[in-house]
């Protein structure tokens, strides 16, 4: 395994040269990364005196900070598996740690006088990363199929589904990318997003593999620390370069005098700082006016798209970008498409071949074959090998403020009124609900419909609220196929059919 | 009579929010998060408003922006640091 980003960290400290930052509000700290290694290997000394062993699992229930960087790289570094719970999804330590099988869980929340001795705080690893240990971790290598974190998915209902991720999924993964990206030694990669999501760790595992610098600190403190980390690279989701959009568009307006283009760069600049090379996006689908207003601020975007059980699948970049699609597929992936248009993703190098936390029935559905995975998503690919998302097949939607809407119900509920036999909600902007209503007769009764409209919004929250309804014309029936031989709705053909009105703002019956 | 800091604190809300609100209409006790304001949204209209008191961003913590729920909490903090800038 020569090109195993996983087994270059583990074999030696990094070159010397480059350096990671960690600010939050109110402070800033930076070190070499050589400096980072050498503290990695005190903390695994620290774990090993704790009892900790190769094949152990940790837990880490805590806000990004140096101590959390310093326990994953330790347990990379010992074989323990590192499993990230993300502060405010996971809060009761001791049930955590009896859940997952930890010997340790480690948090900078206050513990509880009543908690399992195997809950720890960060206070222990901050003060054993200062100490020098008697024996640093001997040398440790990966196979492909060897898994060194536990991923979770943030399911919309009962508890999150847990996946081990293999080292040759994360090497495939952080290989294809270096490809399209290069990351070298003048970047400083920004990340915010909760380390417990394993490919925010990868940013910081290219830092120490390809030889680059990295900024950490949190979603709070994101905006606050931009202009002083001056970064090149930026991770991020839809919900925050909304939010910059609206800041840089806030600031541009306040500008005198100085021709709007030009406000915008330079609003752009102050909030970002001067040195962005690009801007990543994914975890939920973006919205195309967002990404056209910050590249043409001077901040290329780049939409990509991808899974838990799948890492990334696809991805602009600065060499082949195509608006409104989510990228090529990367090198190691391959995308199928089911009867239904369900995108299949086979990869060669798979995150895993099914959950080791979940309900029954949950791995089958979605890891259908040897390293295929059932994404659940629509989409097509255009002659040019570019991959379009059009929405979720099932009935969970994720919007651009990383919301999960359940649409069945929203469905069903529509689907009460006499006057609609089906309702089939999109999210064609994701910001948005759209639905295509087939109406119980040729005749529409209009009056009925936009009544049921208001209904059903009446009963669903601010995210669920559908924004207007297309009246299908022709109603949809297996004879134009639009309906599947069970005579259910076949949510892609009906898309296709009803696309201009669904996409745009004048169609339809609208919600008042 | 409304502090200055207030007054700026008015002015950066109201153009924090979309559509954007009369700086004198909005309440003091009113949660920001019941005017519409995100997270991040918080944190981009307390960045601002912090340049505009000259006060240092170090001087707060995420915990300190967490238990800032409505404008009278931000003129309070805020107004205890005004001045301190970096």
């Amino acid at each position: 395994m020569t090109d195993s980003v996983i087994n270059r960290l583990v074999a030696g400290p990094p070159a010397p040269g480059h350096r990671i930052s960690f600010i939050r509000l109110g402070s800033r700290r930076t070190l070499d990364l050589t400096e980072l290694y050498e503290q990695s290997g005190h903390v695994a000394a620290y774990l090993r005196s704790l009892g900790v062993e190769s094949g152990d699992r940790i837990g880490i229930l805590a806000a990004n900070s140096l101590e959390w960087v310093l326990l994953d790289l330790a347990a990379l570094r010992l074989k323990v598996v590192v499993a990230g719970f993300e502060p405010g999804k996971f809060t009761d330590a001791g049930e955590l740690v009896a859940r997952y099988g930890l010997t340790v869980l480690f948090t900078d929340q206050d513990v509880p006088a009543d908690a399992p001795a195997a809950v720890r705080t960060f206070t222990d690893v901050a003060e054993a990363a200062g100490q020098a240990w008697p024996e640093p971790p001997g040398p440790v290598v990966y196979e492909p199929e060897e898994v060194t974190t536990i991923k979770f998915t943030s399911g919309s209902t009962g508890a999150p589904k847990g996946l081990g991720a293999t080292v040759g999924s994360i090497d495939a993964s952080m290989q294809a990318v270096q490809e399209i990206f290069e990351h070298r030694g003048g970047d400083n990669l920004f990340v915010f997003l909760p380390l417990s999501l394993l490919q925010q760790r990868y940013w910081l595992y290219s830092a120490l593999c390809f030889g680059h610098d990295a900024t950490v600190t949190t979603y709070e403190a994101a905006f606050a620390a931009l202009g002083t980390a001056r970064p090149t690279v930026v991770m991020g989701v839809p919900a925050f370069f909304e939010a910059a959009r609206q800041q840089i568009s806030q600031d541009a307006a306040r500008a005198d005098g100085v021709a709007p283009e030009a406000a915008r760069r330079a609003a752009a600049r102050r909030l970002f700082g001067d040195r962005i090379r690009y801007l990543w996006t994914g975890s939920a689908p973006a919205d195309r006016e967002v990404l056209r207003y910050l590249t043409d601020a001077g901040l290329p975007i780049y939409e990509g798209y991808g899974l838990n059980e799948t890492c990334i699948i696809s991805k602009n970049h600065p060499g082949a970008h195509r608006e409104g699609s989510v990228g090529r597929v990367l090198r190691g992936k391959e995308v199928l498409f089911d009867e239904d248009g369900v995108i299949l993703v086979r990869s060669e190098h798979p995150v895993n071949q099914r959950y080791e936390f979940a309900e029954p029935g949950d791995s089958e559905r979605m890891f259908v074959a040897d390293g295929v995975v059932r994404t659940g998503d629509l989409g097509y690919v255009d002659e040019d090998g570019f991959l379009f998302i059009q929405g979720r097949a099932d009935d969970v939607i994720v919007l651009g403020n990383g919301k999960k809407v359940i649409v069945r119900p929203i469905e069903e509920h529509m689907r009460t009124s006499p006057a609609i036999e089906e309702c089939v909600v999109f999210c064609p902007a994701q910001t948005s609900l759209v639905a295509v209503v087939s109406p119980s007769s040729d005749t529409a009764d209009l009056e009925a419909i936009a009544e049921q409209l208001a209904r059903t919004n009446a009963s669903f929250g601010r995210d669920e609220q559908i924004r207007k309804v297309v009246v299908a014309s022709p109603r949809p029936s297996i004879a134009n196929g639009m309906l599947t031989s069970q005579f259910k709705p076949k949510r892609q053909a009906i898309f296709a059919a009803f696309q201009s009105e669904i996409t745009n703002n004048q169609d339809g019956i609208h919600a008042q | 009579m409304p502090s200055d800091v207030e007054t700026i604190a008015r002015e950066n809300l109201s153009a924090a929010l979309q559509p954007a609100a009369d700086p004198h209409e909005i309440q003091l006790d009113i949660e920001l998060t019941d005017y519409g304001l995100t997270s991040l949204q918080k944190v981009l209209f307390l960045t601002r408003l912090c340049e505009d008191l000259a006060v240092d961003l170090a001087y707060l913590t995420e915990r300190d922006v967490a238990e800032m729920r409505t404008l009278h909490d931000v003129v309070d903090t805020l107004s205890r640091h005004a001045g301190k800038a970096s």
